[in-house]
């Protein structure tokens, strides 16, 4: 296995697990909701790979930035609810700094290119 | 981390309702019912790799995967048990004779003494003893004076701890009604206190104890178990030792067995004063302990620790006067021109002085099982390559299946682990029958049981070899990569040239190993056989000898009537021909040396040549029952007493050193006349060179306690024993036999050592032989199949089958040749290493390297006739057809 993909992996985690932590700043959500907002916030632009996110998502959970729970939606289905946890605030502010310049710096690259097709192989 | 782990059927039933959730949020944007559950299936993906990546977070799934390599490892060894159980086989072989070889290293060479700090721990040594001295050895005794004088040194060795031995072999003992034997010491009152051994119960001696000549004792924690069952109750028990009573108050710790070479103990009393118990049961002439009184008894094996902060040098520097002086109480100085003996330390090792005498050939015979361990790793390494070359297709499937490479990797890794665990318990239960084995035959009574060091190199051997075993065959088995599973035709797939490479230059390796062992096991087998050849001048056929430790007597007078009367029974047995006594047992290793005067002179022989001589006390009849030619004068008779003249007989070579040309008898050795000259034969061991000796009448000389007597018998020498038995016990019903065996078997004791390492160095070269034969055959065997089809398309277009049967001939030929050429040099190598242990054979001994070249020959032909058989029975017609 090399470590180049290792690397690649790790920051496509983290550039998905900031998007999650950030639309969970807003209010408790179900997964599929999060990746509606995503979609919706980025302006359609990022494609949320749904396997990829409820991977990330119970990642979060074990990390316990965020934290799950059964609950209904508005529609009066099941769903699992996340809220951030404070530890998953205090990350949100640290990372939300350093990612700004990174992410800045790569929507210059990518909206020179038509921006990705997917956060995630 | 301890939180209750989140189930995949949870996980599903999330994903369940994104699904649900999202078809809503698909109606709601207008699309009807199926096409929104449709879409919103598409949008998410494979559910089952969302799944899958769930349960693959999980941290357990390396174990999971573990298990899975696991089970299909053994299933596959139980495909093909041949190839298993060979592998394994060879390993446990390897891995085994290198364990117990190096466990006997361990014990004997780099194990410390089981003492606190052994470090600071030094054995005393001298580089000699004094003129005009007796001594028991050379170089490691010293007299009383000498150790009092080294103990008030506080500032050199802090503690100087004292060792007498008791006696030559064991002492009578009575703990109960009945006479046993033990082995002890009589050591000083800061033996377990300034070695720092631990006593597992009760206390150890005391200087009080020493001064006082207090009669207690400590026993060892061995003699604790083997006699008493560990019973808690042993501390103040009466044990009689010589009749005398000692109190136990102590144990030692587990482990301690006493301070001298390979030597298991029983107890340690400290040093008496009382005659009896006189160093080696020697008795004293007046009622007080000569060895406390006499400077000139050089019999105490002295240890030392370093006082704190005082190095080795220093230590000797602030000793050496001291010890130089005190060697002279008692002789009035040195002589003119005598060279000053010259006090030196040693590492306290379990084993002092086994380092000079066995150490060259441990190392020696470490080497050679590494190279048996080389050469059967080297065989399993290629059977797995054959194997997994075999199964090429089988990982070429898997890879073009989108197995990863580290997959396989791994899972080869835990094939291996599974031969290595297998062959390495094995190896294990094999090591410790074979230590146990070695250990007698190397007369090692201690524990050689394997320790933590050991089992250390074993685990990393094993470890090292089952990486090996994983890393190796694995380029083998991806060489043919995925596209490989397309190809069908088993011929083109496995006519890899190069691969068949590795197995050559392996084999090629493996003969010149095994060319190494072979020199080597046949220099030895050759040492073994002219050691059995010496001469030792004298008849050993129907001598049967045993030890006598009488308590019963007191003076000299009742110790020569008891041996008298002993004679004179045992002399009328049906089927004795003759009976003698003897101080030292002749074989036993065991000479008394001291100087002499010739003539009432110290004979000058100038400087080279000391004037030490060997003696011996012995009995009427001595030279006629050993079966000694008597060359001139005669030996002793019945009628030399302690009040008749003193008389003395000597060797040729005794006469040739210090009387030369002149006639031999007549002349006067100290007060003794010269009766008689004897033909030279060994004393104390097989393989000593000849020295002067003399001997006298033991009724003449301080009578000894405990002698040895020899008989001369018709017909099975041992089967009398009982009847002799009989007759001692009409003299003195609780005097046991003291190691009663035949002559020959006592002398063959004293080369034990080299009869070990011969037969160890012949069964490690047929062990080597069985190897590479094996590997040779295998190697041989795998080309031949994989060429078939090339062999019947020779055949078909007009090759012979002599042709076809030298083909491959020829190749395993080629091999053994590239093997001896580079296994010469290295054997020669090795055989000097060996000149220490060899004995009338030379390093370079032709004989060795040419039935070691012919053996290799004889080997290859055999390993490979089986394959060219093979080969020249390829019916060219099918070999097309088969693919």
């Amino acid at each position: 296995m090399a470590t180049q993909e290792d690397n690649r992996i790790a920051l496509l985690q983290g550039t998905l697990d900031l998007l999650i932590l950030k639309t969970l700043a807003l209010g408790p959500c179900h997964g599929q909701g999060v990746a509606r907002l995503i979609q919706r916030q980025s302006e359609e632009v990022f494609f949320v790979d749904h396997g990829s996110l409820y991977v990330a998502l119970q990642r979060l959970e074990d990390k316990r930035w965020i934290r799950a729970e059964w609950g209904v939606s508005e529609n009066n289905r099941k769903a699992r609810f996340y809220t951030l946890t404070a530890k998953g605030r205090e990350q949100l502010i640290e990372k939300t700094s350093e990612w700004r310049r990174l992410s800045r710096a790569m929507g210059l690259v990518l909206d020179g290119n038509k921006g990705p097709q997917e956060t995630e192989a | 981390m301890f939180r209750r782990r989140r189930s995949a059927e949870d996980f599903a039933e999330e994903i369940r309702s994104h699904l649900e959730l999202e078809a809503d949020e698909l109606k709601r944007e207008g699309l009807g019912e199926n096409e929104a559950q449709r879409k919103a299936r598409l949008e998410f993906g494979s559910v089952r790799a969302a799944q899958e990546r769930f349960y693959l977070r999980d941290r357990w799934v390396w174990l999971d995967k573990l298990l899975r390599d696991l089970r299909f490892g053994l299933r596959s060894m139980r495909q093909s048990p041949v190839f298993a159980l060979t592998a394994i086989g060879m390993l446990a072989l390897g891995v085994g004779a290198n364990t117990a070889v190096f466990s006997v290293m361990n014990a004997v060479l780099l194990r410390s003494l089981p003492v606190a700090d052994p470090q600071r721990v030094v054995n005393l040594r001298t580089s000699r003893a004094p003129d005009r001295v007796d001594r028991i050895n050379d170089g490691d005794m010293f007299s009383y004076p000498v150790y009092e004088a080294l103990r008030e040194q506080k500032d050199a060795l802090s503690e100087v701890i004292a060792v007498g031995m008791l006696s030559a072999d064991k002492v009578n003992v009575r703990v109960g009604g009945e006479p046993e034997e033990a082995e002890a010491d009589m050591v000083s009152g800061n033996f377990f206190s300034g070695l720092g051994v631990k006593l597992a119960r009760g206390r150890g001696f005391t200087a009080k104890d020493e001064s006082d000549h207090a009669q207690v004792m400590v026993i060892s924690y061995k003699y604790w178990t083997r006699r008493f069952m560990r019973d808690p109750g042993v501390v103040g028990k009466t044990i009689y030792v010589k009749g005398v009573p000692f109190a136990v108050i102590g144990v030692a710790a587990e482990g301690f067995e006493g301070t001298d070479p390979g030597q298991s103990l029983d107890f340690w009393i400290p040093l008496q004063g009382r005659g009896e118990f006189n160093v080696l049961g020697r008795p004293a002439k007046d009622g007080s302990a000569m060895y406390l009184a006499d400077s000139k008894w050089w019999c105490l094996r002295l240890m030392g620790r370093l006082a704190p902060g005082v190095s080795r040098e220093q230590a000797i520097a602030r000793l050496q006067k001291v010890f130089q002086t005190a060697a002279y109480v008692g002789l009035g100085g040195p002589m003119k021109g005598e060279r000053l003996p010259v006090l030196s330390f040693v590492d306290a090792k379990n084993f002092p002085g086994y380092e000079e005498q066995a150490g060259s050939p441990l190392q020696v015979l470490m080497v050679m099982v590494s190279l048996v361990l080389l050469i059967a790793v080297t065989n399993v390494v290629m059977l797995l390559m054959a194997r997994n070359a075999t199964r090429q297709r089988e990982f070429s499937l898997r890879l073009a299946l989108g197995a990863r490479r580290g997959e396989l990797l791994r899972q080869l890794l835990v094939e291996s682990a599974l031969l290595v665990t297998a062959g390495g318990l094995l190896a294990w239960g094999f090591a410790e029958v074979a230590t146990r084995v070695l250990g007698r035959w190397a007369q090692i009574e201690s524990s050689l049981a394997p320790d933590g060091v050991v089992l250390g190199v074993t685990l990393g051997v094993l470890a090292l070899v089952a990486v090996l075993f994983g890393v190796l065959p694995f380029r083998v088995a991806i060489a043919g990569g995925a596209e490989m599973a397309l190809k069908t035709q088993s011929s083109t797939s496995n006519a890899h040239a190069g691969r068949t490479r590795f197995g050559r230059i392996a084999v090629a390796l493996q003969m010149a190993l095994c060319v190494v062992l072979l020199v080597s096991g046949g220099l030895l087998a050759r040492t073994l056989w002219n050691l059995e050849k010496i001469p030792l001048g004298m008849q050993t056929d129907g001598l049967v000898v045993f030890g006598l430790n009488p308590q019963k007597v007191h003076t000299e007078a009742e110790l020569v009537q008891f041996y008298q009367e002993l004679q004179r029974r045992l002399r009328v047995l049906p089927g004795v021909e003759s009976v003698t006594v003897m101080q030292n047992r002749v074989g036993s290793l065991w000479s008394n040396n001291s100087n002499v005067m010739v003539d009432g002179k110290n004979p000058d022989l100038g400087k080279r040549q000391p004037t030490i001589v060997r003696n011996n006390d012995v009995g009427p009849d001595f030279f006629h029952t050993l079966g000694v030619p008597v060359l001139l004068g005669r030996e002793f008779i019945d009628a030399d007493t302690a009040t008749s003249p003193k008389v003395a007989v000597v060797n040729e070579l005794f006469v040739q050193t210090f009387l030369q040309k002149q006639d031999p008898l007549g002349h006067r050795m100290n007060d003794m006349v010269i009766v008689g000259v004897v033909k030279n034969h060994k004393y104390a061991n097989v393989n000593e060179d000849p020295m002067p000796m003399a001997w006298e009448d033991y009724a003449q000389m301080k009578a000894e306690g405990a002698m040895n007597v020899e008989m001369r018998v018709r017909g099975d020498a041992l089967a009398m024993l009982p009847m002799v038995q009989k007759i001692v016990a009409q003299i003195d019903p609780d005097l046991p036999l003291i190691k009663p065996m035949l002559q020959r078997a006592q002398f063959e004791e004293t080369i034990s050592q080299q009869i070990l390492f011969a037969r160890l160095g012949e069964f490690f070269g047929l062990l080597a032989v069985a190897l590479v034969a094996t590997g040779l055959y295998g190697t041989l065997a795998y080309r031949v199949n994989m060429r078939t089809a090339e062999i019947g398309l020779r055949m078909a277009v007009g090759a012979k089958r002599e042709q076809v049967v030298w083909m491959i001939l020829k190749d395993s030929l080629l091999l053994t040749a590239v093997g001896i050429a580079v296994g010469i040099p290295l054997a020669m190598l090795a055989g000097r290493s060996l000149a220490s242990v060899l004995y009338g054979v030379k390093p370079l001994d032709w004989v060795s390297y040419a039935l070691a070249v012919a053996g290799m020959v004889v080997v290859a032909l055999a390993a490979s006739a089986i394959p060219a058989r093979r080969a020249a029975s390829v019916n060219p017609l099918v070999a097309l057809h088969t693919d």
